[in-house]
């Protein structure tokens, strides 16, 4: 008998279909696909979700900083930096409602405000106030150490003027985004201004940037602006019309130094002024640039121009003699001198200022001549100096005027020009007959002038000039110590209304130095001057020289005229009592 | 798996780590340099602060006064000045 053990019972032998390890199989097939085909799906075709994801938690876009450029005088000293500040921001909902009292008036001191102005902002129903902008970087520091939540930071520029009031007007001033608002800063906004850049990076769980993915823009630092502007010659300039401005209780002063070799403006200063590092309340009148953007009648400052006409023309020579009289009629218009003379030479004429003498030679020139002459010393054009708001003045043309008009123009009516276009105008007599073109901007070519007049008309004219600082003319005030010095004075009366008023005028010098060789001119406007007389020659002839003896030191030029020592000719050296003869250049 | 293998599969392996250590020490270098141009820009703006100083300490305003007021100062003139020629 076959035994049959109890494990190979053939009824207990497990049959299993084949169909369910297929099916596991098969299920664990389907999984790996699935695996597989999400694995392409989030590493392939669908990944931008998440890398969207990805960079979100590392990848920044960052700012690079760009600083706004300096502007410098001619020597490369600052006039105008932008320095790192920050801007003190709150977020209202942020600050706890039980902050401290202390830290409230703690910030409060920090930030120059009252405590009272300090909640009214921490109420702001606003997302974000400025609790206060450009705030220097120590007392921001001291803020955040107080640590008060809900107040953050931001870099931010603020821009710093070291000279101040005196070159307040040349320079001007930015707003609080740094964004030129006068002067050069708005001249010159493109160039100074700088251009933020931006770039990728990615940050590690520490905020620190671990790896550089390019630069998107990169940023533009704004350029440097050198001014022709001498910054000493510029203070002495100002001081000269704080000076006179208070002396004689002037409305306003302004001045200006031109170098007639290469047409570099090297002081523009006005008075009053302001402050462009604290600017508030500031009014029109302290804003004004007034040598460039006031015109007036330049008065007996304009004689010069059409009698070097009719030297030029031949029609008179300078020691040419003319009866001269109480007044002369033209139309119907009685002119008149200060002084009545008799008889004057050409020479005199200027020297003595005679309005007379004047429009006798000015008669004589065709309206066309005159006309053309003004146009050519720039009258009528705003100068092309490249500064907001130059003003072009008031010529009108030729065919216009009548008799009188004429006249009056010959000595400086009826026609407008600022203070700045006449001192180029006399550059045609500092530079032999050439009109300078003139620059804000530090040169080092000499520029070649237009000739408008010979260079013997311009000659005799500075003979002439230098008659006026001499006694007998009409501003020994303008003497200069050591400097023979030249020019020609101005008094007008202001336009008023429809007419001219009588008790206020303007008083002008224009005048150049040294006559041996002229390198500078120097032009000096006193408005309304109401104490201690108002003749150009008594108001604004001593600031003149003052200003022209500085300058040609400052500029290492020789003195031309005779000087009475004061000290020995032998220098003392060493402390032996050594002495050493030094040679005298004169 | 023959010995061919075996060797590529070190080489691939020492390939793989140099590659993360060559990125770490990528981003260690990025860091540094991200801090030494970050100084580099607190420098500039000492530097830009140190030079305003510097003008606002000599200025013309501040000399003149200076000298005028405590050092009792005249301005000189050609009078008093001995004009040395340069040959």
């Amino acid at each position: 008998m076959s035994q049959i053990s109890f494990s190979s019972t053939p009824n207990l032998v497990l049959r299993l279909p084949m169909w369910r390890s297929r099916l596991i199989l098969f299920l664990i097939f389907i999984g790996f696909t699935a695996l597989v085909v999400r694995a392409v799906w989030v590493q392939g075709f669908g990944n931008s979700f998440y890398e969207e994801k990805g960079n979100k938690a590392t990848l920044r876009s960052i700012e690079m900083p760009a600083s706004r450029g300096k502007i410098l005088d001619r020597h490369g000293e600052v006039l105008a930096t932008s320095l790192l500040a920050k801007a003190i921001i709150a977020f209202p909902d942020a600050i706890p409602e039980d902050l401290s009292k202390e830290k409230i008036s703690q910030l409060a001191k920090l930030l120059g405000v009252s405590e009272s102005e300090l909640r009214k902002k921490f109420a702001s129903e606003r997302n974000q106030v400025f609790l206060k902008r450009q705030v220097d970087l120590d007392i921001a520091k001291q803020i955040k150490e107080l640590g008060i939540p809900g107040i953050a930071q931001n870099n931010e520029y603020k821009r710093l003027y070291p000279e101040g009031e005196a070159m307040a007007h040349i320079v001007g001033f930015t707003n609080v985004e740094d964004h030129g608002q006068e002067g050069m800063e708005l001249a010159k906004e493109k160039e100074l201004a700088g251009q933020p850049g931006r770039r990728r990076v990615i940050q590690d769980r520490l905020g620190r940037y671990v790896e550089g993915l390019g630069i998107i823009h990169p940023p533009k630092d704004g350029a440097d602006l050198q001014l022709s502007i001498d910054s000493k010659v510029q203070f002495l300039a100002f001081n000269e019309l704080k000076a006179i401005a208070e002396k004689h209780h002037a409305k306003a002063a302004s001045a200006v130094v031109l170098d007639v070799q290469t047409g570099e403006v090297l002081a523009l200063a006005n008075w009053p002024t302001y402050n462009p590092n604290s600017r508030s309340n500031l009014s029109g009148e302290q804003l004004r640039n007034r040598v460039l953007t006031d015109t007036f009648e330049p008065g007996s400052t304009m004689k010069p121009f059409a009698i070097s006409l009719a030297l030029e023309k031949g029609l008179v020579q300078p020691n040419t003699s003319m009866p001269i009289g109480k007044s002369m009629v033209v139309g119907k218009k009685a002119i008149t001198d200060t002084h009545p003379y008799s008889v004057l030479t050409v020479s005199e004429v200027v020297q003595k200022s005679s309005n007379i003498g004047t429009v006798k030679m000015a008669m004589q020139l065709q309206p066309q001549e005159m006309w053309e002459m003004f146009q050519a010393i720039g009258l009528g054009q705003a100068p092309n100096l490249g500064f907001p708001g130059a003003v072009a003045g008031r010529l009108r043309p030729y065919k216009n005027w009548v008799p009188i008009d004429q006249a009056t123009m010959s000595y400086g009516y009826g026609l407008s020009a600022s203070l700045f276009q006449m001192a180029r105008a006399y550059s045609i007599f500092a530079r032999d007959g050439e009109l300078v073109p003139a620059t804000i901007y530090k040169t080092n070519n000499i520029p070649k002038g237009t000739q408008v007049i010979s260079a013997k008309t311009a000659i005799q004219m500075r003979e002439m000039l230098e008659l006026v600082t001499q006694t007998g003319g009409t501003a020994p005030n303008a003497q200069t110590m050591g400097y023979r010095v030249g020019g020609k004075t101005g008094t007008a009366h202001k336009v008023e209304g429809k007419g001219y008023a009588t008790n206020k005028y303007r008083g002008f010098f224009v005048g150049m130095a040294p006559m041996s060789a002229p390198r500078i001119v120097v032009a000096v406007m006193v408005d309304e001057p109401s104490t201690g007389g108002y003749y150009g020659g008594v108001v604004a002839a001593p600031a003149f020289a003052n200003i022209v003896a500085g300058t040609l030191r400052t500029m290492n030029v020789l003195p031309d005229a005779a000087v009475k020592q004061m000290v020995d000719k032998e220098l003392q050296l060493g402390p032996n009592g050594s002495t050493q003869k030094v040679s005298l250049s004169r | 798996m023959n010995r061919s293998t075996i060797i590529l599969l070190i080489i691939l392996m020492l390939c793989s780590l140099s590659l993360v250590a060559a990125q770490q020490k990528t981003r260690s270098l990025y860091v540094a340099l991200e801090s030494a141009q970050t100084e580099e820009r607190r420098l500039n703006q000492e530097w830009l602060r140190l030079e305003y100083e510097q003008r606002n300490l000599s200025k013309s305003s501040r000399i003149t006064d200076i000298a005028r007021k405590q050092l009792k100062m005249q301005a000189i003139n050609p009078g008093r000045t001995q004009y040395v020629a340069v040959d």
